[in-house]
């Protein structure tokens, strides 16, 4: 028989049980925590912000003054927890590019981390254009001095011209943020690199003019993908090509082009390949980008793991995405060349299948915005 | 003001969430992400890594993007592992993309801010130079406290609350943490993966124990760079990091005018005897004993010392010097005319300690102007220590010259002993095999000459060893004509 003050034990033990798994239960459910921000709500006055967001702004031109389009911006926001020793718990990050207008808009993240003690310790917003010093809204470049002037909503960014003088590494350094910030400034490792190898940051910019390609393992080189002859196998055209580059972009590390020019023969008979391999995540925004900005561009499912057709005048497009290999390729045809609408989708196939004779280089080793402006021009013709 | 998030749960639920907002501290301390992250930055800048990374294959040495295959993990490591990085703020720049891929330096600084993920791992970071202990502080009552505390903070659980096993208040000394089995971010994994970082035959797995590599070497320099916060060195976790909910004042400071990107450039780099000197040693050079010798914490400083009519200055002097936990910094003399005047303790040209005579009292505390003058002196010596440290853990190297078909392997760099030599051939597709043949002892400065293996198109070498300077890894490549 169980004595009156087992049972009590046992009772006693029992409650203290339940209650401690409701107590963990209740404090996982818990929200976080927000942390006073270090910015006020807007430019003009002294409220503090709310570190979760909204947050918009404007991202300008230091000198004229005007919107910039094309800038990455990038905001992060990092949970913490602990007592008197402190460490990150959870992060988020939210990427816009500004439009023509220059505007940026990042929404308060959809999930937050809940439970458990974390706060909202910080928030910070970075903007990146090439040809222009990043812009962080928690210090400036280069001296890391602190930044008084950010503010949550009607922010205005001012983007400062970069000088040759100024040293890429710290500049990397300086930036830090995310992989579509990293992918965006990929173009100044190379310099930075030289940087570290003893070079002053003069001379390793000049050395990039010089060479873009320069401190890269390797160059993109897309010339086994199609030839002359095959594109007259498939459309059947008789006359001659001058087979060169398009000149919209120039060829880097991770981008290449090919212009099937026709000889004595107008636009409507050129056509133009272009690929980027950019690393998966990249090159999935790069088909995005296309995808939202070509002209008439609609999606199919005829190749890759994306496939896409567009049309603008006399010219029409394919696109398609490889996202293991991160890999896109666009393929543009004049309609007096492809006069059907198999036959640009033959030329991606053949493309494709040549693939495996172009030595690709590793997603990190960008040389270019991937997020480039798109263009059906199948030539780089007046 | 602070404020929580609306819980989508009433009762119970708001209830201790809102407790857990009272009993939760407003963040202000140390920031692993911003200053800890700086300083590593700073100090893999002024190291040898970038040039050691460039020879060993890596050709954008620093910047070189290295990637984490997830495939190549053991399942339970990788989650481990991931849910940490996942954590790292991705405004730092040291936080690896979704394809697992970040730059070669960024493994260093996202190791050095692992080193306190999570947080509890810093318990373990303190280092009396003196004695060699670590935290120990007797936990009492503010231990059962602080464990209810980080209960509600997520940083213990039910049961290490019931049986007492939650932190409190006690940890492994700094030097003990660097070697310990339980720290995945110690000198041991380090040289383990740099070694496999040449040995393995995939070059995927030899990517991958490059990153672990780098990771450690991030977490042991973050060990060394709290050698130089003064409560790290003075045992003083429950005033410096508990008094008035704030964590540590000083290092709140330096994370707010300095942040991450903010932070001075490196002194020379340090250069030691052997991995503990970097921390402490008995000619008193190691940080752990500079700091401790040269700077006040929150919680050492003299007690407060009570005045009346007839109260000497000499009297005053020397209550407060009883009051001293250390021996130095110290109190010589000390100036209370006129009285409610703010005045300094200089030592070495930098203010240590402020004072005032307030009456009936002379009150001694730490102040904002303290605070800066112990961070402009002491934070580039800190870079510097960890740049020294790197160097150190790096002093090997096999150069390996190609010449008339013949490759000449030499152990060069700054070691007094040698070690076995294993020697390997790499094919076109990246895949290594060790030529047995070429197993040798090597001393320091002497060498061996290989034939060239048929169609190898690379050598990779590795050399393990210890000298009074520790334990060593030598590693070397070259490319084949």
């Amino acid at each position: 028989m169980i004595s009156e003050s087992v049972k009590s034990a046992r009772s006693e033990s029992r409650s203290r049980l339940i209650t401690a798994a409701l107590l963990a239960a209740s404090v996982s459910s818990c929200g976080p925590v927000v942390e006073n921000a270090p910015f006020s709500a807007r430019p003009d006055t002294l409220r503090p912000g709310d570190l979760l967001g909204p947050y918009d702004g404007l991202v300008v031109d230091g000198e004229t003054d005007r919107p910039l389009a094309g800038a990455v911006v990038a905001g992060a926001w990092a949970f913490e927890r602990g007592i008197g020793l402190q460490g990150p718990a959870a992060a988020f990050e939210a990427v816009a590019e500004t439009g023509a207008d220059g505007r940026y808009r990042l929404s308060i993240p959809a999930e937050l981390p809940r439970g458990e003690g974390i706060r909202l310790r910080r928030f910070t917003l970075i903007v990146y254009r090439r040809g222009y010093v990043a812009w962080r809204s928690d210090s400036s470049f280069p001296t890391g001095e602190p930044r008084h002037d950010f503010a949550q909503r009607a922010n205005r960014v001012r983007l400062e011209k970069w000088q040759s003088s100024m040293s890429h590494y710290r500049h990397l350094v300086f930036l830090g943020g995310g992989p579509a910030l990293r992918t965006a400034a990929a173009w100044e490792v190379q310099p930075a690199g030289l940087e570290l190898d003893g070079a002053s940051p003069a001379i390793a910019s000049k050395n990039l003019a010089e060479n873009p390609r320069a401190g890269s393992s390797v160059a993109l080189d897309i010339s086994p993908l199609l030839s002359e002859d095959e594109v007259r196998g498939v459309t059947g055209y008789a006359g001659k090509f001058e087979v060169g580059k398009l000149a919209d972009r120039v060829t880097n590390d991770v981008y290449d082009s090919r212009h099937f020019k026709a000889s004595d023969k107008p636009e409507t008979y050129d056509v133009g390949l272009r690929v980027w391999a950019i690393g998966s995540e990249a090159a999935e925004a790069q088909y995005r980008k296309l995808l939202s900005d070509l002209p008439g561009a609609v999606a199919t499912e005829e190749m890759g793991d994306a496939s896409l057709r567009a049309r603008g005048g006399d010219v029409t497009g394919f696109a398609f995405l490889l996202r293991e290999k991160g890999v896109v390729m666009q393929l543009s045809c004049g309609l007096a060349q492809c006069s059907e609408p198999s036959m640009i989708l033959r030329l991606a196939k053949l493309a494709e299948g040549h693939l495996p004779e172009v030595k690709l280089p590793s997603a990190e080793s960008t040389g270019l915005l991937p997020l480039s402006a798109p263009s059906l021009a199948p030539g780089g013709r007046p | 003001m602070r404020r929580l998030v609306a819980s989508a749960r009433p009762t119970l639920t708001a209830l201790v969430c809102v407790a857990a907002l009272f009993v939760s501290p407003a963040a202000r301390a140390y920031e692993p992400a911003t200053t800890h992250a700086g300083l590593t930055e700073r100090a893999v800048e002024a190291s040898r890594l970038h040039n050691v990374l460039a020879r060993l294959g890596r050709p954008l040495g620093v910047l070189e993007p290295l990637r984490i295959g997830p495939d190549l993990f053991d399942q339970d490591e990788r989650r481990a592992l991931q849910t940490r990085l996942d954590a790292l703020d991705p405004a730092g720049g040291y936080r690896p993309g979704p394809d697992g891929v970040a730059g070669a330096g960024h493994w260093v600084v996202a190791g050095a801010v692992l080193g306190k993920t999570p947080p509890e791992r810093g318990a373990n970071h303190f280092l009396d130079p003196a004695s060699g202990k670590g935290l120990h502080d007797s936990p009492g009552l503010s231990g059962v406290a602080h464990s209810l505390r980080l209960f509600f903070d997520g940083g213990t659980s039910v049961r290490g609350l019931a049986t007492g096993t939650a932190f409190t208040l006690e940890g492994k000394s700094a030097l003990d943490w660097i070697g310990s089995p339980s720290n995945d971010l110690s000198v041991p994994v380090f040289f383990d993966n740099w070694e496999r970082a040449v040995s393995l035959a995939e070059p995927r797995a030899r990517e991958l124990a490059l990153v672990r590599a780098l990771l450690a070497l991030g977490g042991v320099m973050a060990v060394l760079e709290d050698a130089g916060q003064p409560a790290y060195v003075r045992n003083d976790f429950r005033v410096a990091f508990l008094q008035g909910n704030d964590g540590s004042a000083y290092e709140q400071f330096v994370a707010e005018h300095y942040g991450h990107t903010g932070l001075p450039p490196a002194a020379a780099p340090v250069s030691r005897p052997d991995i503990a000197s970097f921390f402490a040693s008995a000619d008193g050079k190691g940080l752990a004993n500079r700091t401790q010798r040269g700077f006040f914490s929150e919680g050492t400083i003299p007690s407060d010392v009570s005045l009346d009519r007839d109260s000497k200055v000499t009297d005053v002097v020397r209550r407060a010097r009883e009051s001293l936990a250390f021996p130095s910094p110290t109190l010589s003399r000390l100036v209370l005319r006129p009285a409610q005047q703010r005045r300094y303790l200089v030592v070495e040209g930098h203010r240590v300690l402020a004072y005032e005579n307030r009456g009936t009292q002379v009150h001694f505390f730490l102040d904002d102007a303290v605070y800066a003058d112990m961070a402009r002196t002491l934070l580039p010596e800190i870079a510097g220590y960890a740049a020294g440290l790197l160097n150190h853990l790096l002093r090997a190297s096999l150069e390996m010259t190609v010449a008339e078909n013949k490759v000449t392997v030499r152990l060069g760099g700054e070691v007094k002993e040698g070690g076995a030599l294993h020697v390997f051939a790499e094919d076109g597709s990246g895949r290594r095999r060790e030529l047995p043949e070429a197993a040798a002892t090597l001393a320091p400065g002497a060498e061996i000459v290989l034939d060239l293996p048929a169609g190898a198109k690379k050598l990779a070498a590795v050399l393990r060893g210890r000298d009074a300077g520790g334990p060593f890894v030598a590693a070397g490549e070259v490319t084949l004509p």
